[in-house]
């Protein structure tokens, strides 16, 4: 049985580049990335652990590999249920207050409706510095945080195009593949800075024991323990690529979608614009939840940056406005 | 010869079921999102009274005014059809637009909390019903589309389907902003 959350047409045009955009095929599109995401992390975590049974007994090659698939089944269903509670709780966010933000709350109700969405649980970040993202795994389990700073900032329309983009987020399971993907690189992340940090603090046990005879076999273990270091140092590279083939291409989508949400790529245009002159503070956030957020909120990080995770402000406003 | 007749036949068959579900579907979608708009009209036909006793607080000789939203609420109420209650609602939304120019003249009156809550509300509801409007005019597009176009009107006929009228925008909303309140 299918079941259709969305009543808007599946597919819409960019106006900006002609070309037409199957929403079904996106959120397709994301759903498949989100299971070869979960397979990955998997086969790396096996990887890790094969690799950590060389370093240090090779006999039990086969219990430290079901050890990490299971690491990896546990790590992949945390994320998938609570990403969305670590991520609001890295950024500070708390649950609005009808009565304290009635005027947020009706904005992303009234952009709900307009999408054709579930509303989403609402969340405010006490912040100056304006910025939002949207987190859940389906947009029936959904939640929209926006700063303090970017209500203060924004006007009523130019807000509905912010909440529309996060909006197009949620509706189309971005927000599944950026869960997965912030708790992945978030993991790794984790198992390299802990690994470097025991590996230092074995090295400097053997240094003491430089004296004993060495065990057979010391080769295999060096071998195994650089290859294993190699590979959690590559692996946040990776996963950065795969973060930037996806996310940038994903904002110009969100934008378009948003426009037509609202019927107003002015609005959001406008919005764009207004942070691209905003020179104050900028929200702090770890490195592995910075790709969820509206604009990029990493300081001193160049737009045309190789590394950024989203487009430049301007070519974005380009776009709506060619809409 | 026979088997291959009957496959034809089955593969006929899943494809007519397909149709007769896909225009389901896309029936229940516009009636929802009928529904959507009809929860903002009701919503706001309760907030009303709520306003005309705070304005009349203030400005108790605009009776012109509140005799229009008292007579475009009432016949909100009885409306039936879809086409009545769309009609009906943007009378009122013409009439709360009045309430909310006198209010203009009022210092007092604006800067009155409960006032200021229920202007938010009630233009957060018009922004609302807006919306839902424009999500039943999508829905009800791509109803008339599957139910007119080949091969869902082969169905549609038998289904009894008709084509759905959309829901028009009244003049004085086209020109887009929303109130802001401030």
């Amino acid at each position: 049985m299918k079941t259709e959350t969305s009543g808007l047409p599946n597919v819409i045009t960019d106006y900006a580049t002609g070309q037409k955009i199957n929403l079904l095929d996106w959120k397709a599109a994301n759903l498949r990335y989100s299971w070869l995401l979960a397979f990955f992390v998997t086969l790396l975590l096996a990887a890790i652990g094969y690799l950590l049974a060389l370093a240090i007994d090779p006999g039990a090659a086969l219990f430290f590999i079901i050890i990490a698939v299971a690491i990896a089944g546990v790590q992949n269903t945390i994320a998938y249920w609570f990403s969305d509670q670590f991520a609001l709780r890295a950024a500070r966010a708390r649950a609005a207050n009808t009565e304290e933000h009635r005027y947020l709350v009706n904005v992303t109700e009234a952009v709900a409706i307009g999408a054709g969405v579930p509303a989403p649980k609402i969340y405010v970040i006490d912040s100056p510095a304006p910025n939002a993202f949207a987190t859940g795994r389906n947009p029936q389990n959904s939640a929209i945080a926006v700063s303090t700073g970017l209500m203060e900032l924004l006007d009523r329309q130019e807000l509905e195009g912010v909440v529309a983009h996060e909006m197009s987020h949620i509706k189309n399971y971005d927000i599944l593949f950026m869960s997965l993907l912030a708790a992945t690189i978030g993991a790794i992340l984790l198992l390299r800075d802990l690994l470097l940090r025991s590996t230092r603090y074995g090295y400097g046990r053997r240094g003491h024991r430089r004296g004993g005879d060495s065990k057979g076999g010391g080769q295999g273990q060096a071998i195994a323990m650089v290859l294993l270091i190699v590979l959690l140092v590559f692996a946040p590279i990776l996963a950065t690529l795969l973060r930037l083939a996806v996310s940038r291409r994903r904002e110009f989508l969100a934008d378009a979608t948003g426009a037509y949400i609202t019927r107003n790529p002015e609005g959001l245009a406008r919005a764009l614009e207004k942070l691209k002159n905003y020179q104050g503070e900028k929200l702090q956030v770890s490195e592995g939840v910075q790709h969820m957020f509206f604009t990029n909120p990493v300081k001193g990080l160049n737009a045309s940056n190789l590394l950024a995770t989203h487009p430049p402000l301007e070519e974005r406003i380009n776009r709506l406005r060619r809409m | 010869m026979f088997w291959i007749f009957l496959i034809i036949l089955a593969a006929i068959a899943v494809f007519a079921v397909s149709i007769y579900n896909r225009i389901q579907v896309l029936e229940n979608r516009y009636q929802n999102a009928w529904s959507q708009i009809d929860v903002q009209l009701k919503r706001r036909n309760d907030l009303v009274p709520n306003l005309v006793e705070t304005v009349k607080g203030y400005a108790s000789h605009e009776k012109e005014v509140f005799a229009k939203v008292a007579e475009s609420r009432e016949r909100m109420m009885q409306a039936g059809s879809v086409a009545e209650s769309a009609e009906a609602a943007n009378v009122m939304t013409a009439a709360l637009r009045s309430v909310f120019a006198i209010a203009e003249n009022y210092p007092e009156l604006k800067a009155n909390e409960n006032f200021r809550v229920l202007q938010e509300e009630l233009s957060s509801i018009e922004n609302k019903i807006a919306y839902s409007r424009q999500f039943f005019n999508d829905s009800v597009l791509q109803y008339n589309n599957a139910i007119e176009t080949l091969p869902g009107v082969l169905l549609a006929g038998p289904m009894g389907k008709e084509e759905q009228i959309f829901l028009e925008v009244p003049e004085t909303e086209k020109q887009a902003p929303q109130v802001s309140f401030s």
